[in-house]
């Protein structure tokens, strides 16, 4: 069996079932929208480059946005459930499959990495008072990528989830503190550090037992890996439902309790849940707290006005990604719930959690009310009525669905 | 028994091609406290008859009615009306144990002092105490398999669809499905049961519907299946056995 051309195979099948979609991407709303964002950043950021403020933090902002470029790791492995019979006879030669997955993870990655770098060194150079050389900097940030890879391969054979989850912070901690002795520290100092710290995480990560192939890791892995990809897809077209990763979060554990016992509503109790352990949930909190920070940071510009909206706009997307969370539910079907309620409960839910970010988002803005009374209202009022923009088309899509249901 | 059947299945042809039904002009009853087990062999139309009864396809030809009512005439009112145990364990993986169950109890309308009731009632019986806060991804397959009974039962509707309910199932598992279906059958609901384990229902379903090939080829209880084929005193499983075979 060639394993490397099932990987190949494999690969090139998903990206098949992708291809259809393009063309619904370019024509959809969401991609101008991006595209327009794209262009208005570039004029932004080209002004800025022009005049860069006095004082401002560089060394933070590199690190901000370099830390997570370099650190973060996925690859894609394409594994089925059914590898667990048909493949297992093979998994002594399982590198041979694993090799193109690691390659394509790493490449698409430095690529990503460097584009980060590029943006950003023209104001690094401009406002950094004894700048590193680009070259090396660039060095560094793909050793920086090469370890973290290797750690999060490392991690997934280990045979303790809690090991697994340890080693995770662990790579989080090392890629950041490289990166910061980096940008801190004189670079003869900062190399010492750097090199002693990387034959240590090298040597911690040969400590905690191993999976020659950790299959059942692999494939849910996996599973969150092609889910992810359909729900980025999802924001452009109408894809078919999708499962969604799911964590514990004992905390909102409580959330959706209060629900009015009505089957009117037993949809949003179902949403609520979904949505309480799914992955929008921390894609929308991530999305706030970078835009309550940027916001507050931008509170007295029309810039900040403009990251505000376009924030609250990726949040209503992210949101009304909920509307194909059951679309194939069995038990929707099955079940006595009222007709048009399930519309209505996800109208209402994503409605309400867009209000919610509206409202939290724009809390900067207040900040600065007393000099710029009018500019703050505005701001707010007009997050409010994007919330209400959302919720009527939602509330189109969801009449059309049921007239081609009905 | 009242005459007013709860499940009627009246000339049904159906399957998932217009071109190659599956099922053969299938015609039964289920009585309101009747337990009725539905046999056949592997694709024998088992299956595609309870999706049928779901409303998950539509008959080609013939008519489904659960209470008097079709599922066109009165969707709502049909489905409150039933409640289904799948073959295989269907879960939100978001989900806890309890709040499957909460689920279900508000997507039918059951009173909340009632669902609390009947729950903890369930969760005692299906020894299911503590995994109630459990998230469904981290249960066996037979703990999966009595959170769908459990959530079938909290409903109470007038009738059953229980689709090999036993497959996972633990020794005492099998025990507490077979007696609370008894007490469920004693206050008046109907369950149509669909099992390969002949020697169990033998003794628990008053009748019999033996599918073959999408037809119904036998249908009564045991004795009225044995008389009409003349082989008296033989057991569900041997009946069934020359049934098929003859039907070869």
């Amino acid at each position: 069996m060639d394993l490397k051309e099932l990987y190949r195979e494999r690969r090139g099948r998903f990206m098949g079932s992708l291809l259809p979609y393009v063309g619904y991407i370019i024509q959809s709303g969401v991609a101008m929208v991006f595209l327009f964002v794209l262009i208005a950043f570039s004029a932004w950021y080209t002004a800025l480059l022009g005049n860069p403020p006095a004082g401002i933090p560089i060394r933070w902002i590199m690190f901000a946005l370099l830390v997570p470029a370099a650190v973060h790791s996925s690859f894609r492995t394409y594994l089925q459930s059914p590898d667990t019979i048909f493949l297992l006879p093979q998994g002594h030669r399982m590198k041979e499959y694993f090799q193109p997955a690691w390659v394509n993870g790493v490449v698409w990655k430095v690529l990503r990495l460097a584009f980060v770098l590029i943006t950003l060194w023209p104001l690094y150079i401009r406002t950094e008072e004894a700048p590193k050389l680009l070259s090396a900097t660039a060095m560094l940030l793909l050793g920086v990528k090469l370890l973290s890879s290797y750690g999060f391969w490392r991690e997934q054979t280990f045979v303790s989830g809690s090991a697994s989850r340890a080693f995770s912070l662990l790579r989080w901690a090392a890629g950041g503190l490289i990166i910061s002795a980096w940008l801190w520290q004189p670079a003869g100092k900062g190399l010492i550090f750097i090199g002693l710290l990387t034959a240590a995480y090298v040597a911690a990560l040969s400590v905690p037992p191993r999976h020659a192939v950790p299959w059942e890791k692999l494939i849910a892995t996996e599973k969150n890996q092609g889910a992810r990809a359909l729900m980025i897809l999802g924001w452009f077209v109408d894809v078919p439902g999708r499962e969604q990763r799911v964590y514990p979060r004992r905390i909102l554990a409580g959330w959706g309790g209060g629900i009015s016992w009505r089957p009117e509503t037993a949809y949003r109790y179902l949403l609520t849940k979904s949505f309480a352990r799914g992955d929008i949930f921390g894609i929308v909190m991530r999305m706030g707290i970078l835009s309550l920070l940027l916001n507050w940071w931008n509170r007295s510009s029309l810039m900040g006005s403009a990251i505000y909206l376009f924030f609250l706009f990726v949040i209503g997307i992210q949101l009304s990604a909920l509307r194909k969370l059951h679309n194939e539910s069995f038990w929707l079907t099955v079940y006595p719930l009222p007709e048009g309620t399930r519309g209505s409960n996800t109208v209402d839910f994503v409605f309400r959690m867009l209000l919610i970010s509206a409202v939290i988002t724009g809390l900067p803005f207040l900040a600065a009310a007393g000099e710029r009374p009018l500019p703050a209202a505005g701001t707010i009022l007009s997050g409010v009525l994007m919330a209400y923009l959302f919720k009527n088309y939602l509330s189109r899509k969801a009449a059309r669905l049921e007239d081609e249901d009905l | 028994m009242s005459s007013a059947p709860v499940l009627q299945i009246t000339g049904l042809n159906g399957g998932y091609s217009l071109n190659r039904p599956v099922l053969h002009d299938v015609s039964l009853q289920v009585q309101p406290g009747e337990m009725v087990g539905l046999i056949g062999l592997n694709g024998a139309g088992k299956s595609t008859t309870m999706k049928h009864i779901l409303g998950l396809m539509s008959p080609h030809k013939g008519e489904i009615t659960v209470q008097g009512r079709t599922r066109d005439s009165d969707p709502g009112r049909y489905h409150s009306a039933l409640s289904f145990v799948p073959e295989s364990p269907l879960l939100y993986e978001e989900m806890t144990v309890r709040e499957h169950i909460e689920f279900t109890a508000r997507a039918y309308g059951v009173d909340r002092k009632d669902y609390e009731s009947r729950s903890s009632h369930l969760a005692s019986l299906f020894h299911m105490e503590d995994k109630m806060d459990s998230l469904s991804g981290h249960l066996s397959k037979g703990m999966k398999q009595k959170v769908m009974i459990m959530c079938a039962f909290v409903a109470r509707p007038a009738l059953y669809v229980i689709d090999e309910p036993f497959l996972g199932l633990d020794p005492l598992g099998i025990r507490s499905l077979l007696d609370f279906m008894l007490e469920l059958k004693k206050g008046g609901s109907s369950i149509l049961l669909s099992s390969h384990i002949l020697s169990t229902i033998e003794n628990y379903c008053d009748r019999f519907i033996v599918l073959h090939r999408g037809q119904v080829i036998a249908q009564g209880t045991l004795q009225e299946m044995t008389s009409a084929a003349g082989r008296q005193g033989l057991s569900l499983e041997q009946l069934f056995y020359e049934l098929v075979q003859g039907g070869k």
